[in-house]
């Protein structure tokens, strides 16, 4: 049987901004279709099969968007089909699609997302059509908003393991500096630890500058049998090929309360774990600090990216803090997070987010970035995307293969 | 149910991305709408309900799983762990914070609650998960930690949604 390896064919994304008024979501996708189209080399009318990866009705004022879409880019009467996880939306999309190719179902695939999390509603109705997912009878009646929920994890973590403030406001002035040196970024920032220290509480223990942002934007990615790129971009050979190599799933519970005590109890991402667990085994990766060169993790609040490099496995418990002081996961540093500038600076509208990832990780894999945030020789990167709490977590692995 | 509230802004938008030839010129001439939605939803708290019922009667309900017997609160009509249909039980209403947070803002549905308000995960004395309240009458809100003891208080309402006749307040240990 011929090899199915998945590749990379090609991405596109839009400028994220806060507000985006130039454009209504169908726009924006559109947008980044023919920004991928043309990354990739391809006709698209030779593109099998559609893929759509929005999170939200309420955000984007149009149920079934994902038939907007494939018409409005010409992929009709072609296959389609929606994929939705909130936060990971964007990630669970593209293993969908590597499912779809790995398994035969198609050759070739597009997968296009996008949301209006901007300014389309006022801040208190977003942080209200966000609470309505999480668990909307028990949480969101008592006043919970996400930013609590995460806040009350990671309290959980500063006690368990005595994690700072002052360690995850340094996520928070690296991301934003990271954005700086790309161009689709929403929110490029040159701070200091002690400006997010200072900047007005949300939640406590998160202040503002902790808290990633709400996003207008989308962004495509083309992925398909090396055989068929071979055959259908102009732009093969020009590139070192990028094979999707792997990808891993993992889920907790809605409720933070219902999971079991010592572990994951509040602090912990469980999903995340398992997800990594499955990606690392079927990429054979067995130390992932070191096997690993570049990684995108779901910044939607600065504590998470300390907790994402644990249950990752780039270090133990409680550590990840003092190594993001120590400048580990910085650009030029050992394992740098974040190089696009994440949730925090690059921007989070929530279909597209982890197909954004994805696309960092492709140039950077590609030595494509822009070449202050081009992390050198990276031949292995890392997504990581997340829902809620951790409902739905997804780890997909990208290798260069040259 | 909805109304379109007529036009919010007519202008010129710039190139997001600045001084590139711009691919989409002839499409910056952009038209911006108000609207406006409400919905009225007829909301059951399916087998839920008892435990709303209850706090009328100012008692705290959990579930229990008759394999397992681990207590569920919030209540589950269904053990997760064993597939199990549960059965009610009564708990004391005391309990311990484990982890909290304290918020500035709060979302649309709530903009009644006064900032800065509580969200609390307290451990109820023989449930094994965690329920999640606003703590009230906190006084100092540097005294709130891990482990301090707390109880439900209830109220005779009007409240807005049935979960708000109960709240925790500091308790004696």
């Amino acid at each position: 049987m011929a090899s199915r390896e998945v590749v990379v064919v090609g991405g596109g994304i839009t400028k994220f901004a806060a507000e985006r008024v130039d454009a209504s979501v169908r726009d924006l996708v559109t947008e980044a279709v023919l920004l991928a189209v043309d990354d990739a080399g391809v006709d698209l009318q030779t593109v099998e099969h559609g893929l759509t990866s929005y999170e939200s009705d309420h955000f984007n004022r149009q149920m079934t968007l994902g038939a907007i879409l494939h018409d409005h880019i010409g992929m009709v009467p072609k296959p389609n089909v929606r994929v939705e996880g909130g936060g990971a939306t964007g990630a669970l999309a593209l293993r969908t699609a590597f499912a779809y190719v790995k398994s035969g179902l198609c050759d070739s695939i597009i997968v296009y997302g996008g949301e209006t999390n901007g300014r389309s509603v006022t801040s208190a109705t977003a942080q209200q059509f966000f609470s309505l997912s999480s668990d909307a009878d028990w949480e969101m009646m008592v006043g919970g908003t996400y930013t609590a929920y995460y806040a009350a994890m990671m309290r959980e973590h500063m006690r368990l393991y005595g994690t700072t403030e002052r360690q995850f406001a340094h996520v928070a002035v690296k991301n934003r500096r990271n954005a700086q040196f790309n161009p689709v970024a929403q929110k490029p920032m040159d701070l200091t630890v002690d400006d997010v220290l200072n900047s007005i509480p949300i939640a406590e223990p998160y202040k503002l500058l902790d808290c990633s942002l709400l996003s207008d934007g989308a962004a495509a990615v083309i992925l398909a049998t090396e055989d068929w790129a071979a055959r259908h971009s102009t732009r093969w050979n020009e590139r070192p090929a990028i094979t999707f190599a792997a990808t891993g799933c993992g889920t907790d519970t809605m409720r933070l309360g219902d999971r079991p005590f010592p572990y994951p109890g509040l602090a912990h991402f469980r999903g995340k774990r398992e997800a990594a667990r499955q990606a690392y085994k079927m990429a054979g990766i067995k130390n992932p600090r070191t096997e690993i060169d570049v990684a995108e993790l779901y910044d939607s609040y600065s504590g998470v990216e300390l907790q994402a490099c644990e249950e990752l496995g780039f270090c133990e418990y409680g550590k990840a803090g003092s190594l993001a002081e120590d400048g580990v996961f910085d650009l030029g540093g050992d394992l740098p997070v974040n190089t696009s500038g994440g949730l925090l600076g690059r921007g989070a509208p929530v279909g597209a987010t982890g197909i954004a990832q994805a696309i960092e990780i492709m140039l950077q894999l590609r030595g494509q970035a822009d070449p202050r945030r081009q992390v050198a020789n990276a031949r292995r990167g890392l997504t990581d995307t997340h829902a809620g709490t951790g409902t739905h977590c997804v780890v997909n692995i990208f290798e260069r293969r040259d | 149910m909805a109304t379109v509230t007529g036009k919010l802004k007519h202008l010129p938008a710039p190139d997001p991305l600045g001084p590139n030839p711009d691919p989409w010129a002839d499409f910056r001439e952009i038209e911006v709408l108000g609207l406006e939605w409400t919905q009225h939803y007829k909301h059951s708290l399916g087998k839920y309900s008892r435990f709303f019922l209850e706090l009328e009667n100012r008692r705290f309900f959990a579930t229990r799983c008759p394999k397992c017997q681990k207590v569920w609160t919030p209540p589950r009509p269904v053990c997760p762990d064993d597939l199990t249909i549960t059965g009610w039980v009564e708990l004391s209403g005391r309990g311990q914070v484990v982890s909290f947070s304290v918020l500035h803002y709060a979302p649309a549905m709530l903009s009644f609650l006064k900032t800065p308000y509580v969200l609390a995960y307290v451990k109820m004395e023989g449930a094994d998960t965690l329920f999640a309240h606003l703590l009230q009458n906190f006084g100092d809100l540097s005294q709130i930690r891990h482990g301090m003891p707390v109880r439900v208080v209830y109220n005779n309402g009007p409240v807005d949604h049935p979960i708000m006749l109960m709240a925790f307040e500091p308790a004696d240990s």
